[in-house]
């Protein structure tokens, strides 16, 4: 039960997304030109295009069945089970001659299960298309005799299956994005780390793209680092990061200065030449920055303001190792 | 509520323990102009630890805090600072540029003993 509503608001949820409301399905009715006429015409056909409806799913698992990009979704048999009986849903549903919120639902069913799978955008409108053909096929020896007639019924009912392609798409298309967005979220997540090299210093290494978000995350996370360590100095390593603009340079400034806030002190390592000649072009007051030319001689500043010393000391049988 | 002032050898330790008003700033400002004078102190600490909020005034105090006390002559320092209220000055334009801050009361009673031992050196 609790599955079965969770299953219900996700499809809910996406429908929002690509936004299917009632006018917006009316919209979409209008673009492919769907009208009271075709409504009658497809009624026509309804009974024999029923009647055919199994055969019509074979046709379309058929021709997937040999195409390479459809595996994944041939290869997975609960799933294969499901879109089967949608698809054969689909096809009662399209001479029906109701395609309205609830129509559009049942598409977005299926098409949420072809995401779901991975099914390739382009072996769906392949085998849709043999789907169609098929049908085309069957309506036109039902009006054998009149064959103006025939052919306009299934034009009709390629309106009703190109603002199918459109929903089905939209969902394809909506689900990919959402797994690139939740990637780069995770991508996020994993790409600002604070680490803790000795007693209360910290290594911040920046690396890729900085934009408002990720300096605010960066921010965050680094002003509760030095809380829970105790920092008292923090070396921020910029070497990955490849262009600073004025953007950039301002919420690096930022950090720094919530940093100071704190009680803790920040230098800037790792800013190439090209960088420093070009936040220098820039004019911006870097009064505030501490930096280091690169992160050795950071890590050495650093470790001088908290009164550590490095020593080398001889190895065990008298010689340093080389 | 006035904030309790503390004194730890030639220190005043000001602990903010609640949220305070503009008044209690301005008191506190007063207050240890005065004790600075009258107890000879050579450092002031201002415990914010308690504060889940720093607006502009309050930066503006605490900067009127730290001038003035060095006019007295003697150093404050800004300590407890919260990760959440630092982002927020930051994103307000509050950087307190001009007075010294440390993480806590520890900290910055070690600053402060260091900056007495350099005065110290150069007095002699």
């Amino acid at each position: 039960m609790g599955e079965q509503l969770r299953k219900v608001g996700a499809d809910q949820a996406l429908a929002r997304e690509i936004g299917l409301t009632a006018q917006n399905i009316d919209r979409r009715r209008k673009i492919v030109g769907l009208g009271p006429e075709d409504a009658k015409r497809i009624a026509s056909i309804q009974d024999v295009v029923c009647k055919n409806a199994d055969e019509l799913t074979s046709t379309f698992f058929a021709y997937l069945g040999g195409l390479e990009e459809a595996k994944p979704l041939l290869a997975n048999h609960d799933l294969l089970e499901r879109a089967r009986d949608l698809k054969r849903q689909h096809i009662v549903d399209m001479v029906r001659g109701d395609y309205g919120v609830e129509y559009v639902e049942q598409r977005l069913k299926l098409g949420i299960l072809y995401a779901k799978a991975g099914l390739d955008t382009r072996a769906f409108l392949g085998a849709f298309h043999q789907l169609l053909r098929a049908t085309g096929l069957v309506v036109m020896r039902h009006h054998a005799r009149e064959a103006a007639e025939g052919f306009d019924c299934f034009t009709s009912l390629t309106k009703v299956a190109f603002m199918d392609i459109g929903i089905i798409v939209d969902v394809l298309v909506s689900e990919r994005e959402r797994t690139i967005r939740q990637q780069q979220e995770a991508i996020r997540e994993l790409s600002t780390p604070v680490l803790q090299i000795r007693d209360r210093m910290l290594l911040l290494p920046i690396i890729g793209v900085v934009d408002t978000q990720r300096a605010r995350l960066i921010t965050e996370n680094l002003l509760r680092a030095i809380r829970l360590n105790r920092a008292k100095v923090v070396v921020m390593d910029v070497t990955g990061v490849a262009t600073i603009d004025s953007r950039v340079a301002s919420h690096l400034l930022q950090t720094v200065t919530a940093t100071r806030l704190m009680g803790a002190r920040t230098i800037i390592t790792g800013l190439s030449s090209e960088v420093a000649q070009s936040l220098a072009a820039l004019g911006l007051d870097l009064g505030k920055f501490n930096t280091a030319c690169d992160l050795q001689s950071g890590l050495e500043e650093a470790e001088g303001l908290l009164g550590y010393r490095l020593v080398s000391t001889p190895h065990s049988d008298g010689a340093a190792i080389s | 509520m006035p904030v309790p002032v503390l004194k730890q050898g030639d220190i005043l330790i000001a602990s903010v323990v609640t949220a305070l008003t503009d008044k209690d700033l301005l008191h506190l400002k007063d207050e240890l102009a005065d004790k600075i004078g009258r107890m000879r102190a050579r450092g002031v600490v201002v415990d914010v630890t308690a504060l889940d909020v720093v607006d502009s005034y309050a930066a503006r105090m605490l900067r009127g805090i730290a001038h003035t006390a060095k006019l007295r002559g003697a150093e404050t320092v800004v300590v407890g600072i919260q990760p959440e209220v630092a982002f927020g000055m930051v994103e307000l334009g509050l950087s307190l540029d001009d007075v010294e801050t440390a993480l806590d009361l520890e900290e910055a009673l070690a600053h402060l003993r260091a900056v007495g031992a350099r005065r110290g050196r150069r007095g002699q």
